[in-house]
């Protein structure tokens, strides 16, 4: 029982019942009282119209008159139901089934007493007194006779109550069966998800109540990490990939060193390129770490104003000697002022990435354009080149960490400038968009201007 | 230059030594942060490496502010393996002047240490800059070599003038993104080295001693001697 009290639908059903009692009681408490003054009220009326009725022997047939009327009626009827007594002045007894006066005021009015019978027991009386000449007449009337119909009241009273409380008992339980069953089928795909299967879901249906809610709400998360789990996951590979390239090429570049010991000018040219490998390697953890640390969000402390169309004046004024190599020709379009609330760092690297990605790919004598506009909300940032684009197939695949495309191949880069950008713009609440650029490509972010994101903290 | 070293881990102490020391420096070298705040607050310093995370839980930071609470003005370059910005900020704030991350390339340190060794003695700010027959003239902007102007773009104007200012030091890739185009990441490119030969053609091409030198593995100088 005390499992069953502590289950909340069994506590939130008595609850309720202690609720239906008490409304009960302020209904029916009221109703007693008024009940109970109305009986009282009747029945002083019909004691008054007895002792009126024996006044009236009285006036007619003098005292002796009404004893004999009185002995009469005390016969006729059977004990203690109806009580009689006359007395005189000095309260001795003339009539009546009365011994002695009890234990009530002389003065007239109305009483309640309780009074010893003999054999028919104590009984509460209700007592009328009145004065006849110099006489005193008392008219009494047993109060149990009224005792089964406050009996059947005291009994309905219990039985609501007993009803109530075991229809709540009922439902609690029901309820609480319903929802164990629901719960324990949650709680068996809660533990298979914590052994490792991400791929249980919650069991949800049509319905919208709150249990459904919550079922489709975790579910979302588990969508959410079963992502980032595989994201990570897929991650793992790339970079054991990716740093496993250099750090072979530097292990067999060393051991050739200790093995072949060359003269000190070609030992010192490979010492050389065994830093370079090194260099490399450190890059990536580099922009592996800086991702992560952009992906935890932990840079939005850091967010203040910024004018996006300077920072696209200094990157493409830090890529021009580069890109006159190449004889690329480079054009900023940018709307000043292109002020939103974000980290000017961030905003810095994500378009210098971008710019970089085009001068990569924009062919010798290309083109690339940085334009900066005002967009719905927010600023617009998007760097387009005229180089062998990327197949609608390829484009959500080149924003995951680590991808290179097939035209990559051969280039220099860890395959991480893209999803940085991206994780850029999901920090300031955006995504990156790839467009075609016929020919080419287009790479567009937009930056909300006040850099808020909608369920994300400072 | 007298340089003292707060660094625990053996390997690393010894390289950066042994650097320090083939650099012309005269280094200490304390493995704890007992026996470094100990020489830190008795030795008269350069400059100071603090490692962060020392042996028995003791963050440099902790030492770095105690120092300066006890009114120590030396420069404090602080070597790390925490790399994540947060942890730089509070590097920079807790009192320390400059922030390098492990792993280092050792020219780095190096071009790093003389920097901070140069703010702080406050060299010529405001004069004109010389090396060799290379002048320069922040207040006019004027660039001459020998007899010649030379015109430079504004950017151009300021990566010469950061060099110049640090002339016979090397200076640093990483030190020049940050301070001549403040860019505070690693663009991961070799854009740096395509704007330093773009300079190079104005000032150097048609002399016969060249005055803007790249440092092999570490960055570039920019020095009149041999």
């Amino acid at each position: 029982m005390p499992r069953m009290i502590r289950s909340s639908a069994v506590s939130l059903a008595l609850s309720y019942t202690l609720i239906g009692l008490i409304a009960l009681i302020l209904f029916a408490a009221p109703l007693w009282y008024a009940w109970q003054g109305t009986i009282r009220e009747g029945r002083a009326e019909i004691l008054q119209a007895d002792a009126q009725r024996l006044g009236d022997a009285y006036r007619r047939e003098g005292l002796d008159g009404l004893k004999i009327f009185i002995d009469a009626r005390v016969r006729m009827q059977i004990a203690g139901d109806r009580i009689l007594l006359l007395t005189d002045g000095a309260l001795r007894p003339l009539a009546g089934n009365l011994a002695a006066w009890p234990r009530v005021p002389t003065a007239p009015g109305n009483y309640r007493i309780t009074v010893d019978m003999g054999p028919s027991g104590i009984q509460t009386l209700l007592v009328h007194v009145t004065n006849l000449g110099p006489n005193k007449l008392l008219v009494g009337r047993d109060n149990r006779l009224f005792a089964p119909l406050e009996q059947r009241f005291w009994y309905g009273l219990a039985g609501a109550i007993a009803v109530l409380f075991f229809a709540a008992l009922l439902v609690g339980s029901i309820t609480r069966r319903a929802l164990l069953s629901r719960i324990n089928s949650i709680r068996q795909t809660v533990s298979a998800i914590i052994h490792g299967d991400l791929k249980h879901r919650l069991p949800t249906h049509l319905s919208d109540d709150e249990l459904n809610t919550l079922s489709l709400t975790i579910n979302g998360m588990l969508e959410q990490i079963e992502l980032l789990v595989h994201g990570v996951r897929n991650v793992s590979n790339s970079i054991a990939h990716d740093l496993r390239t250099p750090l072979a090429e530097l292990r067999s570049r060393l051991e050739e060193l200790a093995l072949m010991r060359p003269p000190p000018e070609a030992a010192f040219a490979e010492i050389d390129g065994a830093v370079q490998d090194v260099d490399r390697v450190i890059r990536i953890f580099d922009a592996l770490l800086r991702l992560a640390e952009i992906d935890a969000g932990m840079r939005r402390s850091g967010f203040v104003t910024v004018d996006v169309a300077d920072l696209a004046a200094n990157a493409v004024e830090f890529y021009a000697p580069a890109a006159e190599l190449k004889n690329i020709k480079m054009t900023l379009h940018a709307a000043e002022p292109s002020k939103v609330g974000g980290d000017p760092v961030l905003l810095a690297q994500a378009l210098s990435n971008l710019i970089d990605n085009a001068l990569k790919y924009a062919p010798e004598n290309g083109a690339i354009t940085v334009d900066v506009r005002r967009h719905s909300g927010g600023v617009r940032i998007e760097v387009g080149d005229d180089g062998p684009g990327i197949a609608d197939a390829e484009k959500q695949k080149v924003v995951e960490r680590f991808y290179r495309g097939d035209a990559s191949r051969g280039t220099p880069g860890v395959g991480l400038g893209l999803s940085l950008v991206q994780a850029v713009a999901k920090l300031h609440g955006s995504a990156v968009e790839l467009t075609d650029g016929h020919p080419g490509l287009r790479v567009a972010l937009v930056i909300p201007l006040d850099g808020d994101v909608p369920g994300r903290g400072p | 230059m007298k340089i003292l070293l707060v660094e625990d881990n053996e390997r690393v102490s010894q390289f950066v030594m042994k650097g320090l020391q083939e650099a012309g420096h005269t280094p200490d070298h304390a493995a704890n942060g007992r026996d470094g705040m100990f020489l830190a607050a008795s030795e008269p310093y350069d400059v100071i490496i603090m490692d962060r995370m020392l042996p028995g839980g003791i963050d440099g930071l902790a030492i770095i502010e105690v120092l300066r609470k006890a009114g120590k003005r030396t420069p404090i370059l602080i070597l790390s393996a925490l790399s994540e910005v947060d942890d730089r900020i509070r590097g920079l704030r807790s009192g320390g002047d400059d922030y390098l991350t492990k792993p280092f390339a050792f020219g780095e340190l190096l071009a790093r240490i003389d920097a901070l060794h140069r703010r702080a003695a406050g060299v010529n700010v405001e004069g004109p800059l010389v090396v060799g027959n290379l002048h320069m003239d922040p207040m006019t902007r004027r660039v001459t070599r020998g007899d010649r102007q030379i015109t430079l773009q504004p950017r151009e104007f300021k990566l010469l003038e950061f060099l110049m200012r640090h002339a016979d030091q090397v200076v640093t890739r990483t030190m020049l993104l940050e301070n001549v185009w403040d860019y505070h990441f690693d663009p991961q490119t070799n854009v740096v080295d395509v704007h330093i030969s773009k300079l190079r053609q104005k000032i150097d091409a048609e002399f016969e001693r060249p005055l803007l030198r790249t440092v092999r593995n570490a960055g570039y100088m920019v020095t009149a001697a041999d």
